[in-house]
């Protein structure tokens, strides 16, 4: 099919403005949070840096550390700098980071979970083409990464950055959501379900956020095995290379073209991958709630735990950098000892593990929130019309959810732990990592327990869970630069948790934690026991 | 006869839409029960009140002796269910899903699923994912038919079976019948009503219209009568009961509410009867009468072309 044929796109103008008018307030939360998060970080740093001596001392503590720049970047224009090179370091990857995000679960909604749902059955069958659905997502998708990208754009050019690094910034964000709008094209073909193909898209983006930040570390060719490092090799406020950029939009369009070669290729509601026929009867575990819980989810625990454990030998291995660093410049790791409370490669494990909790609880509030999918899919309904209390079915999930957390949390702490033992050649390492990751369940367990509170209290708005994580992440890389109150800073449960290694082990946040938790569960409990199930 | 299910007054609502508004339900321990009802009648919703799933907001149920709501989990060991719309984990086998349902309820018969998997002709080891909508029926079924459960809900439980399945199905429940168990049945599909069902209870906008043996409600609708006679029959119209009436020359057809049948017949015997054929109203038409959304008589309901006739 090297030529296209238009029958194949029919009805598309109607899906376009069917997708988003059905998901007008879903788009407008992704962008009015986007396009708020990055202006107000932009306002944020003028008032922080508002001279060229705080600019030079920003590069001076900032510029060389191996930390900053495995989650930052590789800090182009460092040795010329600028308020925008500032504004690049602070939020560029965030930024490609969140409208990836976004893209992905646009894409994955507007594609594969319509084919599992049957909806798109009934959307094909009507006068529409093949490539039609698709590609009006494509096509919405892609006008809100622009939307996003505008925005930002006048955003950072009222406040008075400069207008061409404004638009490089912006345009590296724009890039990196087409890429993996692209990405999640690809992945809605290859994947068995909605779920294995958003994990899928997820995984490459995981990916290619530590491609980049081994290569900017290492400041080696790697970086450019990952559009994101493509992204920010524009340059922007440092002499901007337009051409990454170009290469992103190539890469873009290759996904979404090979996303239709693929699509011409596979059945509707299948994977690319063929089913193999199962067992025909249920192992031991069919007895009981929570055994039908860990059969369903074990998947999930699995390919998180792996994900993790990958992301934590990335982390774990850059710490030997950040060791040599502090020999090389005992000032500079003097200031960050002050800063942060331990040793610098300590204050760099301790945030590396926070990122990684934030990422872990991302398992803790999709695997709770398997409860709501189960009732509104009718999943629960024959379960709960046979002998089974409300509570230890929802208990059998939940408690899936909990242990699945310690099991991911704890493949952080030994990825970060084998990876940071065998750089530094200290066995201990990997105990006190393991530790150090561990000692962050409580807070990921809040979450858990909100998703229990929600569903059973107020259960059309269970999704608002992935709100709270949203909110806990962005208190937590974003919440000192945007100097937001200390209430809100202290809202995050991970914010009262201590960072070891590097702060000192205090037990009570961690219990009154883990009650909260008990009590958000039972409440939960409590109100799903007294309300009517929703059964589509 | 003790009562399986008893409701009588139920009420729910969701926002403003009121489901059922004051509905009455009596089921016989031992019989099959047809619950019959237009698409949104308020069947689903009955049924699940009755399984505990969505409470009342007024009205008194009683399942098997006890509370639906309160005594859910208990109930649940007495009775079994299959959904309309069955949705199954797609991870799992057909197999791993009979098992996990038979294990919650605390176990089953082995020689019975084997029979009814067989009978079914269900693959077990396909992924619920591949299952056409028949098949996930099936594992519904074979579920709940594998327990020891004294009353059966089923709602619109042959939706999607092939006609073959469906002869299946019949067998299986009068087999059930046969063994003392009670079956509540939902279903659209009238031929299977009138072959399985001792009673029925048909429900509209969320209440009971019609209840009772097919046979009571036959007598109280109309009866079709076509007829030959030698005088002209057009005086029938006078009489009470007589509905419709048609004649062309010696032909005459009408319609007669059951309870003067016996006069409309006598009428037409005086008059010099030399052909007569009547028919008591199918299932179809008794539940056409309450499905539509006009209740009033309709004109000229069922055009009789004269002695030709069935």
């Amino acid at each position: 099919m090297s030529r296209p044929d238009p029958q194949l796109f029919q009805g598309l103008g109607p899906l376009i403005r069917f997708t988003a008018r059905r998901d007008r307030l879903r788009l407008g939360l992704w962008l009015g949070g986007i396009v708020a998060l990055l202006v107000g970080s932009a306002a944020s740093l003028l008032g922080v840096y508002p001279d060229q001596e705080s600019i030079d001392t920003y590069v001076r503590l900032f510029g060389d550390n191996p930390a900053l720049v495995a989650f930052a970047g590789p800090g182009y224009g460092f040795d010329d700098p600028t308020i925008g090179v500032i504004l690049v370091n602070e939020t560029q990857v965030f930024a490609c980071i969140a409208t990836a995000l976004m893209s992905i679960f646009l894409v994955n909604r507007h594609t594969r979970v319509e084919e599992d749902a049957e909806r798109a059955e009934l959307v094909r069958a009507g006068v529409v083409g093949r490539h039609a659905p698709a590609t009006a997502s494509a096509v919405v998708v892609a006008a809100m990464n622009v939307a996003v990208a505008v925005l930002a754009a006048v955003g950072f050019v009222a406040l008075g950055y400069a207008t061409v690094g404004s638009l490089a910034l912006a345009g590296s964000i724009l890039v990196v959501g087409l890429v993996f709008a692209g990405v999640a094209a690809v992945a809605a073909q290859v994947g068995g379900t909605s779920r294995s193909a958003l994990g899928l898209g997820l995984v490459v983006l995981a990916v290619a956020f530590l491609v980049r930040a081994v290569g900017d570390v290492g400041g080696s060719w790697v970086s450019w095995a990952s559009p994101i490092g493509w992204a920010q090799g524009v340059r922007a406020f440092a002499g901007e290379r337009w051409w990454t950029l170009g290469l992103c939009a190539l890469l873009a369009v290759a996904l979404t073209l090979a996303s239709f070669r693929l699509a011409s290729r596979r059945d509707l509601g299948a994977g690319l991958v063929p089913p193999r026929p199962g067992r025909a009867r249920a192992g031991r575990w069919a007895r009981s709630p929570l055994g039908l819980a860990v059969r369903l989810q074990r998947g999930a625990v699995v390919g998180w735990a792996t994900g993790l454990f990958v992301a934590g030998i990335v982390y774990g291995s850059i710490g030997d950098d950040v060791a040599e660093l502090v020999e090389d410049n005992p000032t500079f790791a003097d200031v960050f000892v002050q800063l942060g409370g331990g040793s610098l490669v300590d204050s760099y494990l301790g945030t590396a593990m926070a990122m990684l909790a934030l990422v872990a609880a991302g398992f803790s509030v999709s695997s709770a929130l398997a409860l709501r999918s189960e009732e509104t899919a009718g999943r629960a309904e024959p379960l709960l019309a046979g002998p089974l209390e409300r509570w230890r079915w929802a208990l059998g999930h939940l408690a899936v959810a909990a242990f699945g957390s310690v099991v991911v949390l704890a493949a952080a702490g030994l990825g970060v732990g084998v990876a940071y033992a065998a750089v530094s050649g200290d066995a201990g390492e990997v105990v006190r990592n393991l530790g150090a990751a561990l000692v962050t369940l409580p807070a990921v367990l809040v979450l858990v327990g909100l998703a229990a509170l929600l569903v059973g209290v107020a259960p059309r708005a269970a999704l608002a869970v992935w709100g709270a994580l949203a909110l806990m992440a962005v208190i937590g890389f974003l919440g000192r630069l945007l100097r937001l109150p200390d209430w809100v800073m202290e809202l995050s449960p991970l914010e009262h948790v201590p960072r070891l290694p590097a702060e000192d082990l205090a037990l009570t946040p961690l219990l009154v934690l883990l009650v909260l938790s008990v009590a958000l569960v039972a409440a939960g409990l409590g109100g799903l026991r007294a309300r009517d199930l929703h059964i589509r | 006869m003790a009562l399986a299910i008893a409701c009588t007054g139920l009420v729910k609502s969701f926002g403003a839409t009121r489901a059922l508004d004051g509905l009455d339900l009596e089921v016989e321990a031992g019989e099959v029960h047809g619950f019959l009802g237009p698409n949104g009648a308020g069947k689903t919703v009955t049924i699940r009140i009755l399984l505990g799933l969505l409470r009342r907001d007024r009205g008194d149920a009683t399942v098997l002796g006890g509370d639906p709501w309160a005594d859910a989990v208990e109930l649940h060991r007495r009775l079994a269910y299959v959904p309309g719309d069955t949705n199954l984990w797609p991870n799992l086998t057909g197999g791993e899903i009979l098992d996990v349902l038979a294990g919650l309820r605390g176990g089953l018969d082995e020689a019975r699923r084997a029979g009814l998997v067989r009978r079914f002709e269900l693959d077990l080891r396909k992924k619920a994912r591949s299952y056409s909508k028949g098949n996930r029926q099936k594992v519904a079924l074979v579920a709940a038919l594998a327990s020891d459960a004294e009353l059966l809900v089923l709602d619109e439980p042959t939706s999607g079976l092939d006609p073959l399945m469906a002869a299946v199905f019949q067998e299986e429940i009068l087999d059930a019948r046969a063994e003392g168990r009670t079956v509540l049945l939902s279903s659209h599909i009238l031929a299977e009503v009138e072959r399985l069902c001792d009673r029925v209870t048909i429900i509209r906008r969320g209440r009971t219209v019609e209840r009772g043996t097919l046979d009571e409600l036959r007598h109280f609708t109309r009866t079709s009568v076509s007829a030959e006679t030698v005088r002209s029959a057009a005086a029938l119209a006078e009489l009470p009961g007589v509905h419709n009436l048609r004649h062309d020359g010696a032909r005459v057809s009408f319609t007669v509410d059951g309870n003067h049948l016996e006069g409309a017949v006598r009428a037409l015997t005086e008059l010099g009867l030399r052909a007569l054929t009547s028919h008591p109203p199918t299932l179809e038409e008794l539940f056409l009468r309450h499905y539509g959304d006009d209740l009033a008589p309709s004109p000229d309901p069922s055009p009789v072309d004269g002695t030709g006739s069935p």
